[in-house]
């Protein structure tokens, strides 16, 4: 309780009530971007099956021009990275935000029209990319008048950040908010600096490549990786009761990423016509960032360390551990596959597809997964409705996207030293692949098992099914008062 | 009208830049980077103090202890 010292009178039943106001009072903007998140996973899923079932059986419903995989395939990526990821990571945002400023959620209506914005936007892009509207320009495919709606409402929620940021309690400024504070303020500029040099106003040649990829990946740099951090930071300590491991490291973590991440981008145009200054200091910003991700990835484990036992309880930590653990494995990845030695093989084929999922499934998605456990019943005031489904979910979801990725890194790596033979013919070098995506579509039927299992969960709790619990915290209700079940 | 779409996009970035180096500097004048052990331990409360977990399913409680910080985080 140091950070309330400002309260000297302060107890565990005031600090209970404070928490539980905070709670409430995100409740309808957390709940409209987490029910919107769920409904355009769903969608989003479907298309991921559609584009993967084409993989297998390329006529399968090719005879309607809206079902094609040119628009089904951008239709699945804009439908979870937009429709999903990224609402489900502002809903984990704006309630860390209210509870790390430590005072209720202000001006909600700004946040409330924000998600109004955001939800029209995708229906747009989606709806746009599928009618043949979309660009050929990879994670800027929704057409301008959907992306315009998108930025608006990128823009309300940076102007509430900073309004939340401004009247906040004193005291420290904990880890996770500096993350959170740095996405909401990046990504707006990002996101409307790509669109105007692409769609907009478009530029001209191969400045197009640059700008493409400069935007492509600091969308995970600085955008969803500083968001399922900050979750990261806040959840694992907080289920643990055990503070970081490293605070100082938490710090050199975050200054060295946003030191070092906006620079990565054009590692994605190794051997491209691009100036060999450009490419060079990109590759050597990759290697540079061991320094935030091994940081990260010390802090985590010797937090958890010593306790994996609490995976076996507390659902929130096994969705955020096996997120971080990922994190680290696809950022070591990342900086191997920035290599240009090793980029020659793995570059244009099914491994860096596998490696995406790495990074916005197995780390991004399954930490909102931990922290929307944790958050949805803190602000209906109702308890998941079963924790047999929080069961099925994960190991419908960790053996999916593990099957997925081990089938799409061994498939790639066989496709990249095929196209470099110049003995295989194009055609045969596509035959390789054709085992490891038909074991990608049974991986992808896991993953929307899985997720049907979460939406049902998921509205099941909102429609307050089970038992009613009148607690204001309900996971925590029984320990969250025992601190004395912890041996000296 | 591109100049001035340029001139807006240059601005943009010194701005940005800058409000990066600013934040750094705020942060170390107004000490975010000194007592760290404190700054780890801001997201605790009273209620949710230093050692109480906060989160189980419903029909599995903890089954043993859980073990006090290795390091760094002697808890008092």
């Amino acid at each position: 309780m140091s950070m309330t010292s400002d309260h000297p009178v302060a107890t565990p039943e005031l600090d209970r009530v404070e928490r539980a106001r905070i709670d409430e009072s995100t409740r309808i903007p957390v709940l409209l971007f987490f029910g919107s998140a769920v409904f355009w996973l769903l969608v989003g899923t479907l298309f991921a099956l559609l584009a993967s079932f084409k993989m297998n059986a390329p006529h399968f419903l090719d005879q309607w021009g809206w079902l094609t995989f040119g628009r089904v395939r951008p239709a699945h990526l804009n439908a979870v990275a937009y429709g999903w990821a990224a609402p489900a990571g502002i809903g984990v945002a704006l309630w860390l935000m209210a509870r790390l400023c430590r005072v209720p959620l202000m001006h909600s209506k700004l946040l409330i029209s924000a998600a109004i914005f955001w939800n029209i936007g995708i229906l747009l892009g989606i709806f746009g990319i599928l009618s043949g509207d979309g660009r050929s320009i990879e994670w800027l495919e929704f057409p301008n008048y959907a992306s315009l709606m998108l930025f608006v409402a990128f823009g309300l929620i940076a102007v509430w950040a900073v309004i939340m940021f401004r009247f906040r309690q004193p005291g420290h400024v904990y880890v996770s908010q500096w993350y959170l504070l740095a996405a909401f303020i990046w990504f707006p500029w990002l996101y409307s600096t790509a669109n105007i040099l692409l769609n907009f106003e478009p530029i001209q040649g191969g400045a197009q490549g640059a700008v493409n990829w400069w935007y492509g990946h600091n969308a995970l740099g600085l955008w969803f990786t500083p968001i399922g951090l900050a979750a990261a930071y806040y959840f694992i300590p907080k289920v643990l009761g055990r503070p970081i491991h490293s605070y100082y490291l938490s710090i050199l973590g975050f200054w060295s990423l946003a030191l070092f991440y906006s620079w990565n981008g054009m590692h994605h145009l190794i051997g491209g016509p691009f100036p060999a200054w450009m490419v060079s200091a990109s590759v050597v910003a990759s290697v540079m960032m061991f320094i935030p991700v091994i940081t990260t990835a010390i802090n985590h484990h010797m937090t958890v360390r010593g306790n994996f036992h609490a995976l076996k309880w507390s659902p929130t930590l096994r969705f955020t551990v096996f997120g971080a653990m990922c994190y680290t494995l696809s950022s070591v990845q990342g900086i191997f596959m920035a290599v240009p030695s090793l980029n020659k093989v793995t570059h244009f084929t099914h491994y860096t597809v596998g490696h995406a999922h790495l990074g916005l499934y197995a780390f991004f998605t399954m930490i909102m997964f931990g922290a929307m456990y944790y958050i949805t019943p803190r602000v209906v005031g109702w308890e998941w409705p079963s924790a047999r489904l929080i069961r099925w979910h994960f190991w419908l979801v960790a053996i999916g996207i593990g099957v997925m990725v081990v089938a799409l890194t061994i498939g790639g790596v066989l496709q990249g030293l095929a196209l470099l033979d110049p003995g295989v013919t194009f055609m045969a070098s596509l035959d390789y692949t054709k085992p490891w995506l038909l074991l990608r579509s049974g991986s992808g039927i896991l993953l929307t098992a899985g997720h049907i299992v979460f939406a049902v969960s998921f509205t099941l709790l909102l429609l307050k099914a089970g038992s009613k619990r009148t607690e204001p915290t309900l996971f925590g209700s029984d320990q969250g008062r025992k601190p004395e079940a912890l041996v000296p | 009208m591109n100049s001035i779409i340029y001139i807006l996009l240059a601005a943009g970035l010194v701005f940005f830049g800058g409000s990066t180096l600013a934040a750094f500097y705020w942060a170390a004048k107004t000490g975010q980077f000194r007592n760290l052990e404190d700054g780890s331990r801001s997201i605790f409360d009273g209620d949710e103090p230093v050692g109480a977990a906060t989160d189980s399913f419903a029909d599995k409680r903890p089954d043993r202890p859980l073990r006090r910080a290795v390091s760094g985080g002697s808890l008092t």
